[in-house]
């Protein structure tokens, strides 16, 4: 069997992985595997083929106009993103929100956050506060069947958005006292 | 630099005490936290002076953590690869972040039990590990560490995404909860590759590293958490710990079916394994590994008197590539390598008689 990375010496470096039934194998030489860090090693507890493959595979996602803008923060538009595999800033999580929604249901499922919150920050935002609550609703109403009411949540989660992004918008503009009242 | 890793490498992480419970066969756990800065470019993108100010606020933080205010802070840029290396054999730092680069740090707490990783591919990712199966309480120190650093510093966070991080792979949560299994009787009888696909029909990673001709290198196995969204932090270190437990009872009960059927082969194994470790005159890692992979069983089953658990562990990390030159204190090359691991690993076990 030759090696995965180069295609030239033999492979003698095997890894072996399971995700969800699914059984991956990574088999490489001598030569790549060190150059890989995964030679002559005692288990690596970060290492994950997935990572490993993440650059060799792009992501495929649908298209729409999200595709030409550019994240306001740190520049990136998506096709960069998608290339490198890696998001920018915490802005791009707003500004390709439809997509990272496609891609992270794919990745993560259909689902919210429901673990730790920051103390301060942005839960500070009473608005902010209530989509949260409001998800987790949500979130409860389809684990139980609750179409009706889940629907109404939706819509509900909906008009908050709306307020909190023209909101967002006035105090992106005056950025200069948000950080030093941060600070 | 150079000293502080030689006072590194002339003692032992606290977690391989094998103190914890289960610590026969659980040989640690881990939880690893990813947090990103709110007002920070993530640093796959970053330029230079922003991983700089990242860096300067976050070790601020470090400075003001009860965890982690007496902790060292090691620059990846001062060191050589070799160094960088060592860091990664001890588990305290990943493959990416032996490529060095600037302003990436590793702040590293005495015991090793706590340490950060400073613009790897978060701006932080906090790590705690602990001996044997207790991942909960790994995850509620990792937990306080990260209450205390969070005082002063803005984590970029979504309601309805939690915390955000470069990878979408790591979203929500943030973590990766694992246990790393040692488990040379389900490897000997086979039954690991079954086991290790049941597992991942649960949503949870399974994976080992076996090496040409064997099944294992070492018999070490690890079981992680696949998704970090959607569910509390609780719930997937429960998953994790749950199915841990199952394949700790699977191992247990493959142990004695072992030592029933036939004690003399066993025997025979561990003590052959022993005479080679105790003679040899120059010994690669991959056969360090799956030898003291037995002695490691045989210390479990009570068939090697005069060892335990704690001396096994630390040999494992004593006889790695880099940990070999840094104690050593040069750079060595394969054949002069292989002649000290055998010298250690005689010396230790001569010092056991």
């Amino acid at each position: 069997m030759l090696c995965q990375i180069c295609g030239k010496r033999k492979a003698t470096f095997h890894f072996k992985e399971v995700i969800n039934a699914e059984e991956r194998e990574l088999h490489l030489c001598e030569v790549c595997a060190k150059e890989k860090g995964l030679s002559e090693s005692f288990f690596i507890p970060s290492f994950s083929l997935s990572n490993l493959m993440a650059g060799l595979t792009e992501l495929e996602l649908p298209v729409s106009e999200e595709v030409t803008a550019r994240c306001p923060h740190c520049g990136l538009d998506y096709a960069q993103i998608r290339k490198k595999g890696k998001i920018g800033c915490s802005l791009c999580y707003q500004t390709f929100k439809d997509y990272l929604a496609v891609l992270l249901e794919k990745i993560q499922g259909k689902v919210y956050h429901s673990g730790k919150v920051p103390k301060k920050g942005k839960l500070e935002d009473k608005k902010q506060r209530q989509i949260y609550k409001l998800r987790k609703d949500l979130e409860e109403a389809i684990r139980k069947e609750e179409y009706e009411k889940a629907a109404q949540l939706r819509d509900e989660i909906r008009a908050l958005e709306t307020i909190r992004n023209t909101h967002h918008a006035i105090r992106d503009t005056s950025n200069d006292n948000d950080s030093s009242e941060n600070g | 630099m150079t000293m502080i890793l030689q006072k590194m490498a002339n003692s032992s992480s606290l977690w391989l005490k094998a103190d914890g419970p289960e610590a026969g066969i659980v040989f640690s756990c881990r939880v690893r936290l990813a947090r990103n800065l709110e007002d920070f470019t993530f640093p796959p993108w970053a330029k230079d002076s922003v991983m700089k100010d990242a860096s300067e606020r976050i070790i601020e933080a470090v400075s003001k953590s009860d965890y982690l205010k007496q902790a060292r802070l090691i620059d990846m840029n001062e060191l050589s690869s070799t160094e960088r290396r060592f860091l990664l054999e001890r588990h305290l730092v990943s493959v990416e972040f032996t490529e060095g680069g600037n302003y990436r740090f590793l702040v590293v707490e005495k015991g090793e039990m706590m340490s950060l990783m400073i613009n790897e591919e978060d701006h932080l990712r906090l790590q705690v590990i602990l001996s044997g199966l207790q991942l909960m309480e790994t995850w509620r120190l990792s937990n306080r560490v990260d209450d205390q650093l969070e005082e002063n510093l803005n984590y970029a966070f979504l309601p309805q995404w939690g915390y955000l991080t470069a990878c979408p792979t790591n979203v929500g949560t943030g973590m990766r909860a694992s246990c790393m299994l040692h488990l040379p009787a389900l490897t000997t009888t086979r039954k690991i590759g079954d086991i290790l696909k049941s597992i991942s029909k649960l949503g949870l990673v399974a994976r080992g590293l076996y090496g040409e001709g064997t099944e294992s290198e070492g018999d070490f196995f690890q079981i992680s958490n696949q998704v970090t969204l959607g569910l509390k932090e609780e719930e997937i270190v429960d998953n994790v710990e749950r199915v841990t437990r199952q394949v700790v009872e699977q191992e247990k009960k493959a142990r004695e079916v072992l030592y029933k059927r036939n004690k003399t082969q066993l025997s025979d194994e561990m003590g052959r394994a022993y005479g080679v470790l105790i003679n040899a005159h120059l010994m690669s890692s991959k056969e360090a590994m799956n030898l003291l992979s037995k002695l490691r069983f045989g210390v479990y089953l009570d068939l090697l008197p005069g060892f335990n658990m704690r001396i096994l562990n630390e040999l494992f990390f004593l006889i790695t590539p880099a940990q070999l030159q840094i104690k050593e204190g040069k750079e060595l090359n394969p054949f002069s390598r292989d002649e000290l691991r055998a010298r250690v690993i005689r010396e230790k076990l001569s010092s056991l008689k």
